[in-house]
């Protein structure tokens, strides 16, 4: 079991993505990949709030709605620790990306660009990072 | 909710013929951590200015802490922390002299947090001991900084704080209001232009524009509701949108920005030539506070 920092968070702000939405969503990831694995403890409110210079309240708001989502779990003494969640199938993982995909999908219709034509680039992306 | 720490009701300020402020009405909680927004010469600092008893009101009533704004006692004064826009104030005295000046003023005051502060933000022995106006601009900010969080405030006014700061006197600035001054519940109103801050720090958001708030609200909820609607004309039905904020026309195309109502935009998203786009804050600023 590990004990993460607020180094596990980087936020963008300009984003049309509400800060605490960001949080969620990357723990949301990081947990469905294994990267956070049930039982490991999360950094607390103050220690992200401070690293990341963001109003406490804005990380409470992501930490409570992880935890009503059965993601993270508050443990008495110990904070908050991610939940002992059933690890996600390939086919919720992938809904974590509609998102982003929803956005790129955005910018291509507006460039008018035919489907096959983003699903070969995407593939390529994706084999790059390889 | 509480009874607001500040209250202002029908609010109105000229400078001679022109009016700044027109039968504003704003309601501050208390523990908000409210941004306020607006464009240049939009009337913030005066807002700001006739919240504090500053500037006399031409119209209406301004209270705070239950107590009239231009009337305030001792014990209300010393709740209150402001960061002016421009502080030349006492420029001729040394930091060290004029930080002892304030600290005979106030009961609350925090020693050990303004020593910590000086030395922190950069106060070596010699600026702690050379004129204020020898400083340079972001050192004169932090040192109006520090001066407006030694008493430990309740409510703290700032007014265009970071502008003189670099990145990172704005980070450690952003650091100390997060560390220190909102985990004590203190209720913040500061007017930046500087979103990227705002959108780390504020919760709460407010518009100024044409004299009164044209828009208040949480960040997080305003961002998640903001769209604009590009369509031709025809595709739009007839009238306003529900919760359309603004209107205009570019070309043959009609953008709308409207605080979401999501059964309106599903129904909106499936017809043809209809755009639907998410905003930024800084999109939501520029709309928010264009004219016409």
């Amino acid at each position: 079991m590990t004990d993460h920092t607020a180094n596990l968070f980087s936020i963008a702000t300009g984003s049309s993505e509400p800060i605490y939405r960001q949080l969620v969503e990357q723990v949301r990831r990081l947990a469905a990949a294994g990267q956070l694995k049930p039982g490991d403890g999360m950094p607390s409110v103050r220690e992200i709030a401070s690293s990341l210079a963001l109003n406490p309240m804005t990380v409470s708001k992501a930490y409570s709605l992880l935890e009503m989502d059965g993601v993270l779990a508050r443990r008495r003494g110990l904070g908050m620790v991610v939940a002992n969640f059933a690890p996600a199938r390939p086919a919720d993982r992938v809904e974590l990306l509609r998102p982003a995909l929803e956005r790129a999908a955005l910018e291509a219709r507006q460039l008018e660009l035919e489907p096959d034509t983003v699903l070969t680039l995407f593939e390529t992306i994706l084999k790059e990072a390889k | 909710m509480n009874a607001p720490l500040v209250q202002m009701s029908s609010v109105t300020k000229h400078f001679g013929a022109r009016q700044v402020l027109d039968r504003l009405d704003w309601q501050v909680a208390p523990g908000q951590v409210i941004g306020l927004l607006g464009r240049n010469g939009a009337g913030k600092s005066t807002l700001l200015e006739c919240m504090l008893g500053l500037r006399e009101v031409d119209g209406g009533t301004v209270s705070m802490f239950g107590e009239d704004a231009a009337a305030l006692s001792d014990g209300a004064r010393a709740r209150i922390g402001y960061v002016p826009q421009k502080s030349d104030l006492f420029d001729w005295l040394t930091p060290l002299q004029m930080l002892e000046y304030f600290e005979a003023m106030y009961p609350r005051w925090n020693k050990g947090k303004v020593e910590g502060l000086l030395s922190r933000w950069g106060f070596d022995p010699y600026k702690r001991n050379s004129p204020i106006k020898k400083l340079s601009g972001g050192e004169q900010q932090r040192l109006s900084i520090i001066r407006a969080l030694a008493h430990d405030p309740d409510l703290l006014i700032l007014d265009e704080p970071v502008s003189a700061l670099d990145p990172v006197g704005r980070r450690d600035f952003l650091r100390e209001l997060v560390d220190q001054v909102i985990e004590r519940g203190t209720t913040v109103v500061f007017s930046t232009h500087i979103l990227s801050d705002l959108e780390r720090v504020a919760f709460d958001l407010a518009f100024l524009k044409d004299g009164r708030i044209a828009l208040q609200g949480q960040l997080d909820a305003l961002l998640e509701g903001a769209r604009r609607v590009v369509a031709a004309p025809h595709a739009l039905p007839a009238g306003r949108l529900q919760g359309e904020l603004r209107r205009s026309y570019e070309g043959a195309l009609t953008s709308v920005i409207v605080q979401a109502d999501y059964e309106q935009l599903a129904q909106l998203a499936g017809k043809p030539g209809v755009r639907i786009e998410t905003l930024s804050l800084e999109d939501l600023f520029i709309e928010m506070t264009r004219e016409g």
